[in-house]
């Protein structure tokens, strides 16, 4: 694995110190990159730094709290990140997207109050979460032809990727058959490329 | 001559000293995506241990599992492919409240107060005191309502000063034994659980827990495409 830093690492030199910047996983070599977004607070939600809610139990409308980056459209990109559920009175409340920028691509949701996570399309990927503790996501998307999920690790989701344009998204948005209220931490966001 | 004193000062660093860690652990590549820990040692009065793993020696580490004391193997599977990893296992102390016994049905329920999910200090109880490890320090007074035909709202009393957290315990009816389902923060004292299928009868139980000290770093890095 060889990581080839750019020069925003370089300016993060000047800013109060962060937490050691991990590795990407996988093989390289890997180049890290800091991705623009907007937040995107609609319906009930609410967005405070890396700390996204629902407020409301609505079962229908918008109701979301998440950051929206850049879109991509070619090469491997890399996207690692720590969640906690940290209340979730409701049920099936997208985590993080992987989304193409005609329509859902990647969905992965939570559900049972945090004991489950599905991805789009109602499939189970793990179930017995244990409540309050954080869960390390890696998606892996190699534009054109697959993108891959690890949670804790574990490859636990793969789907092929057509050729297009796409954005990562993360925090807490009600999907089409979910409701709140939900608040979710989400912490160590990185991103790489190839 | 000063050979007592310094003598003294010998023994007393060596009071002071931390201890071996009892505990070692291995880890084995036994697929080129699949990792299996072994360890060996137990401390006699730990509640269970808390499997972590990262993909950089000095961490971030994350949490895999709450572990039974008895267990001493586990197998980390599917694995990032060519990607270092690196874990580690504390064990956590502490004793558990007596449990109660929960069957949920069809209702009509109580209607639950607003975050009534929320792990939360309900103010106004009585400050714990007892060090985690120390006699009567489990948490008491455990209570659980029904609020949803899948979800159960729980209360105790917090009876210790220096806890890391508590532990919700459940053991649903048919199996043998209790599994760790939610880790809480330190004072919480109400938390509220959405039930799986296979929790429609269960019993609970809450700990409140320390960590001790960490196993060594057991190190593999995986194969595959």
């Amino acid at each position: 694995m060889r990581l080839v830093t750019t020069g925003a690492l370089a300016i993060g030199l000047l800013v109060p110190a962060l937490p050691a910047a991990a590795d990407p996983v996988e093989s390289g070599p890997w180049t890290s990159y800091e991705p623009t977004f907007t937040v995107q607070e609609r319906g009930c939600g609410d967005v405070n730094d890396l700390t996204f809610k629902l407020s409301c139990s609505t079962g229908s409308g918008d109701q979301r709290a998440e950051r929206r980056y850049a879109t991509y459209s070619s090469g491997t990109r890399q996207f690692e990140g720590y969640f906690k559920i940290t209340s979730l009175e409701g049920t099936r409340i997208s985590l993080k997207q992987t989304f193409k920028t005609t329509g859902p691509f990647f969905m992965l949701a939570v559900e049972r109050g945090g004991r489950l996570y599905s991805v789009h399309g109602g499939d189970t990927i793990a179930t017995g979460a244990t409540i309050g503790t954080t869960v390390r996501v890696n998606t892996v998307h190699v534009v054109g032809s697959t993108h891959r999920t690890y949670i804790n690790g574990s490859l636990k989701h793969t789907v092929s990727s057509e050729n297009g344009s796409f954005y990562d998204k993360f925090g807490a948005y009600r999907t089409g058959s979910g409701k709140g209220p939900a608040t979710v931490e989400w912490s160590g966001i990185q991103f790489w490329r190839k | 001559m000063r050979a007592a004193p310094v003598a003294l000062l010998l023994l007393a660093a060596a009071c002071s000293a931390p201890r071996q860690t009892p505990v070692h652990l291995t880890a084995t590549l036994v697929s080129p995506t699949d990792i299996t820990l072994r360890w060996e040692g137990r401390e006699p009065d730990a509640a269970g241990h808390v499997l972590e793993f990262a993909t950089e020696p000095q961490g971030p580490y994350t949490i895999l599992g709450f572990l039974p004391p008895e267990q001493s193997t586990y197998t980390h599977p599917d694995l990032i492919p060519r990607t270092p990893f690196y874990y580690r296992l504390r064990p956590y102390y502490g004793q558990a409240s007596a449990p109660v016994d929960v069957a949920l049905g069809a209702g009509p329920h109580a209607k639950p107060e607003p975050g009534w999910s929320a792990p939360r200090t309900i103010p106004g109880g009585p400050k714990g005191a007892r060090p985690v490890r120390s006699e009567g320090a489990a948490p008491s007074d455990l209570r659980a309502i029904v609020t949803q035909a899948d979800g159960v709202a729980f209360r105790w009393t917090d009876r210790t000063s220096d806890e890391e957290g508590f532990l919700l315990e459940d053991r649903p009816s048919g199996r043998p034994d209790f599994r760790v389902v939610a880790a809480l923060d330190p004072d919480v004292n109400a938390f509220g659980l959405v039930t799986l299928p296979e929790e429609s009868r269960a019993s609970y139980r809450v700990r409140a827990f320390r960590y001790g000290q960490p196993s060594n770093v057991a190190h593999q890095t995986t194969g595959g495409s």
